[in-house]
């Protein structure tokens, strides 16, 4: 797999614009935009986890909606019928998704290409189908009534949308922070060799699995973690959220962001939500508008909008990026 | 012996490829291994760096059996290899792809808290490498563009950054100009004054410049071995390969 964009410098300063520009949103803005915000950065975090396994990993997955999943039900579970202080809850379903991401990558990491998208996409429906039937889970009525993290002790109300937007900012700054540094740390490195040339690597004595086990794991544990942002949120969550297309949706918005920027992630969810949502505003044929973007992007601008970015400095500045 | 290759059989379906072949290397001792195309020469060395599993026989490493070892645990125990066609990482620099070889063989790759925040260590290393290979002016070149001659340098440096003991190198220097080759030369007597090294090569002039003992391998089979005298004068060598070589 090719097209992994690579530059640290450039990955900050994009992070750098997007999140002050969502702070400066969020403080300016009204209700909606604020709602808006918390949105679009619990979809960040998802589009990075996906970034992360596609491009550090070189495993593209077609069933991470169900790592959202995971991390959904664990927090209305845990906080609802197991009555756990939320924020344990929400660290707890980081770690529960982390865990069945190891398990389940021990058994699948090895596969390449079409079969690894066509066996992420088999679990994506068996866990869908799973949730629809189970009693536990709320079946396709799901569960409500998820509470949010109390921070009265800290005297903040998160039922403020203005508190709730920068809890989960602060998440996508943790988030962020944690996959730079793995990036360009000598694992990510290493991971990165992997998807170059897995072979070479083996003979160097490297044990890919193992590698690509760590990338896999780290990955469901970030969707996990933004599917329990997601019940805090909204206070409900139902199996919808587990469906194969939202996994599609978290592909397109990494890939009009720029495949392996990282902070490409954070702008193509922002860029897709909200072309999302101000088009369904108007006409109820957006989904096609989208598509087309979509097929334009992979035809002319393989780097996405972090390539467009990367190519607008270089002639402005004159200086080579890459 | 450091190294005890012995009785090694091996046949895909009807064909057999290699039968009965024994080789041995000793300490900072230099082996070529020379025959005509479909010898059977690049399928021993997948089976000894364990690319490849033999049918019979055993490869005995500073005396543990390697018969049951993958790839990968071999190359930790010291066995590398450089690839007849360039196996490189095209997107890294060089810098990167030796620090990548060095990350595996320095007991690192299990400590997360090093893979994760010390990276001067491997640095440090890599650093030294590329001076040793003679790449210091390219280090921050991405591996997709550097010339050829350039890419088998980088081949032989990430086989050296993985600190083996045991060098298998095919034919390092395949599709080189004589310049180039001779650089190449130059380098690997260095590296023989540290390391053991087999060597598959079809160009006698890099044979005999480099090797200590010489095996020639026809049809799967050791025809003869031998100091680089005692090959000019084999007349079955001669007859078998050389005289064809020649032609």
């Amino acid at each position: 797999m090719r097209a992994v964009n690579y530059n640290p410098k450039l990955r900050l300063q994009i992070f750098l614009v997007l999140i002050i520009s969502a702070i400066v949103f969020t403080i300016f803005g009204g209700y909606f935009t604020r709602f808006f915000i918390a949105e679009i950065a619990i979809l960040s975090i998802f589009a990075m986890s996906l970034d992360f396994l596609a491009a550090r990993g070189g495993m593209v997955s077609l069933g991470h909606a169900m790592f959202l999943g995971i991390g959904a039900y664990s927090t209305a579970v845990l906080s609802i019928d197991f009555e756990i202080n939320l924020i344990l809850t929400t660290f707890l379903s980081l770690f529960i998704g982390l865990i069945i991401g190891v398990i389940l990558a021990y058994f699948i990491v090895f596969l390449d290409g079409i079969f690894f998208i066509m066996v992420t996409l088999a679990l994506g429906e068996m866990f869908n189908a799973w949730v629809f039937t189970s009693d536990l889970l709320g079946g396709s009525d799901g569960i409500s009534g998820i509470m949010r993290p109390d921070l009265s002790n800290l005297g903040l109300d998160i039922y403020n949308p203005l508190i709730f937007s920068f809890y989960t900012l602060m998440w996508v700054l943790f988030i962020y922070l944690l996959l730079a540094r793995i990036t360009d740390s000598a694992l990510g490195r290493n991971l990165d060799a992997i998807r170059q040339n897995i072979n070479r690597v083996s003979s160097l004595g490297g044990y890919t699995k193992y590698y690509k086990i760590i990338a896999f794991s780290l990955s469901s544990g970030v969707a996990a973690l933004a599917g329990s942002l997601y019940v805090q949120l909204n206070g409900f969550i139902s199996p919808e959220l587990t469906h194969w297309t939202v996994s599609g949706e978290g592909l397109i918005m990494i890939i009009v962001g720029g495949i392996g920027s990282l902070s490409g992630a954070i702008l193509g969810a922002s860029i897709v939500h909200i072309i999302q949502h101000e088009l369904s505003n108007i006409i109820n044929w957006w989904m096609l508008i989208i598509g087309v973007l979509f097929i334009l992007i992979v035809l002319f601008m393989q780097d996405g909008l972090w390539g467009l970015i990367e190519k607008i400095k270089h002639k402005l500045f004159r200086i080579n990026f890459k | 012996m450091i190294l005890d290759i012995k009785n090694i059989y091996k046949s895909f379906g009807s064909i057999e490829v290699l039968n009965d072949v024994n080789i041995s290397i000793a300490k900072n001792e230099c082996i070529g291994i020379i025959g005509p195309n479909g010898a059977g020469k690049s399928t021993l060395f997948k089976i000894i760096s364990g690319g490849l599993r033999h049918d019979s026989g055993s490869i005995i490493y500073n005396n543990n059996n390697l018969n049951n070892f993958s790839n990968e645990k071999r190359a930790r125990l010291g066995i590398a290899q450089s690839f007849q066609k360039n196996s490189l990482f095209p997107e890294m620099t060089i810098i990167e792809s030796i620090m990548i070889a060095i990350t595996h063989t320095s007991n690192l790759s299990f400590n997360f808290y090093s893979l994760m925040f010390n990276n001067k260590e491997i640095y440090n290393k890599a650093i030294e490498i590329v001076n040793q290979i003679g790449l210091k002016n390219y280090a921050e070149q991405k591996s997709e563009t550097l010339s050829y001659g350039l890419q088998r340098q980088l081949e032989l440096g990430i086989a050296i950054a993985c600190n083996p003991k045991v060098l298998l190198l095919d034919e390092p220097t395949a599709g080189m100009s004589p310049l180039e080759t001779q650089s190449i030369i130059n380098l690997i007597k260095k590296l023989s004054l540290n390391y053991s090294i087999v060597i598959v090569e079809h160009d006698m002039e890099v044979i005999y410049n480099l090797a200590n003992r010489i095996y020639v391998l026809d049809r799967g089979k050791i025809i003869f071995n031998g100091n680089v005298k005692d090959i000019k004068s084999s007349k079955l060598v001669q007859d078998r390969y050389l005289g064809q070589n020649n032609e």
